[in-house]
């Protein structure tokens, strides 16, 4: 027989009663048939239903009943009429409590970064760099790379603009274009290529941390290969047109605005 | 650049000639975070259109030195902006900078770069 029993927490228990008659031997309570006779079966028993300790947490993680978390730990410190030791917290509390459990975070926009390019630019297009280095120095557009920038060339021999990745914000489009349809630029000349290599410190450096180590750029030998093999490609290309003269002379200058010369009225 | 060349690099413009004609104001109150840029041959708003978004620089000459972007000092300092929007009708321009330009810059020269470009 079952019956039901109130624990002093308020829960009701279901406890099976020990029947007042002893089992006898052969009888099983399961229902399952009987073996043999006069042979002890092995009697399932149903387990028993443990009661349940007012305050353990069932079906979580369990603490070892009598274990006691340390909250608290006496560490020495030092100092003269200090008292010698101090109450430290083993887990410190947190420095932050956010008002706002799983704040939806705002997504940020700058991991594609690629621009598409402006009508105006297209491979062969002569270009007038107007920020940075090589500013005023008129340059021939390659192509757009992976990441938005665009991969221009002087070329190096005409004005000593080498291959080199820039924003197109810097760049004004004149009307002004090559035919390199033909021209093979070397696949491997991309974004990765004109990665910056860091070099890397030792960590314990002779001297100080704070001295400035300005070590002046070089191009590398593959830098200056492939130099000259797109600036043939280039140099190839303006040869076949009809005004290639004027065009060598052209690369070669330098654009600057002059006395009324309002960048707002100039059609490049 | 400060490359040392035989040949003498004539000194190229790429900028827009400006002047810090003042700040942006009602009549009795002006308001110093936008100044008022009279671009060099802007007289109207089309002028004035392509001006918008153009990088613009105040600069200016101190008695100390102090460092350059590109290495060593310089008596020369600057305060970057951007272009804004149009002023009215005659190809006036407005103009924030990172720090409001000081008073004294009225009637002096402010370069509006040719970049970010859009052409």
């Amino acid at each position: 027989g079952v019956s039901l029993k109130l624990l002093s927490c308020g829960v009701w228990i279901m406890v099976e009663e020990k029947s007042k008659e002893a089992a006898k031997p052969g009888t099983v309570r399961d229902g399952k048939p009987k073996k043999k006779k006069g042979v002890e079966v092995k009697v399932k028993k149903t387990p028993k239903p443990k009661t349940i300790k007012p305050g353990t947490v069932r079906y979580g993680k369990r603490k070892k009943v009598g274990e006691k978390q340390k909250i608290f730990i006496e560490k020495p410190i030092g100092g003269e009429k200090n008292g010698g030791t101090r109450m430290v917290r083993v887990k410190k509390l947190p420095a932050y409590y956010a008002t706002q459990l799983n704040p939806k975070r705002r997504t940020k926009h700058t991991k594609n970064r690629f621009r598409p390019l402006r009508s105006s630019i297209t491979p062969g297009t002569v270009c007038i760099l107007v920020a940075g280095p090589h500013r005023g120095k008129r340059v021939v557009f390659l192509k757009q790379l992976a990441r938005g920038l665009c991969l221009i060339t002087g070329p190096f021999k005409i004005n000593a603009c080498p291959l080199r990745r820039v924003n197109q914000i810097y760049l004004i489009a004149t009307a002004t274009k090559i035919d390199i349809s033909g021209c093979d630029i070397p696949k491997h000349i991309n974004d990765e290529y004109f990665r910056r290599v860091k070099v890397k410190r030792a960590k314990k450096e002779e001297g100080d941390i704070f001295e400035q180590k300005k070590e002046k750029y070089v191009p590398s030998e593959q830098r200056k290969k492939d130099q000259a093999v797109v600036d043939k490609l280039i140099v190839s290309a303006i040869k076949k047109r009809e005004d290639k003269k004027m065009l060598f002379g052209y690369l070669g200058s330098v654009f600057t605005l002059r006395n009324k010369m309002y960048p707002h009225r100039l059609s490049f | 650049m400060k490359v040392e060349k035989k040949k003498v690099t004539k000194p190229i413009r790429l900028y827009a000639k400006a002047v810090f004609t003042g700040y942006k104001r009602g009549q009795r109150a002006q308001h110093e975070k936008t100044a008022l840029l009279k671009v060099d041959g802007a007289k109207n708003k089309d002028d004035g259109r392509y001006y918008i978004g153009k990088r613009c620089a105040y600069v200016y000459k101190c008695k100390k030195k102090t460092p350059c972007s590109y290495g060593g000092k310089s008596k020369l300092r600057v305060i970057w902006g951007k272009v804004t929007r149009i002023h009215g009708n005659s190809g006036v321009v407005r103009a924030k900078f990172a720090r409001s330009l000081p008073p004294r810059a009225m009637g002096r020269r402010v370069r509006v770069m040719m970049y970010p470009s859009r052409i």
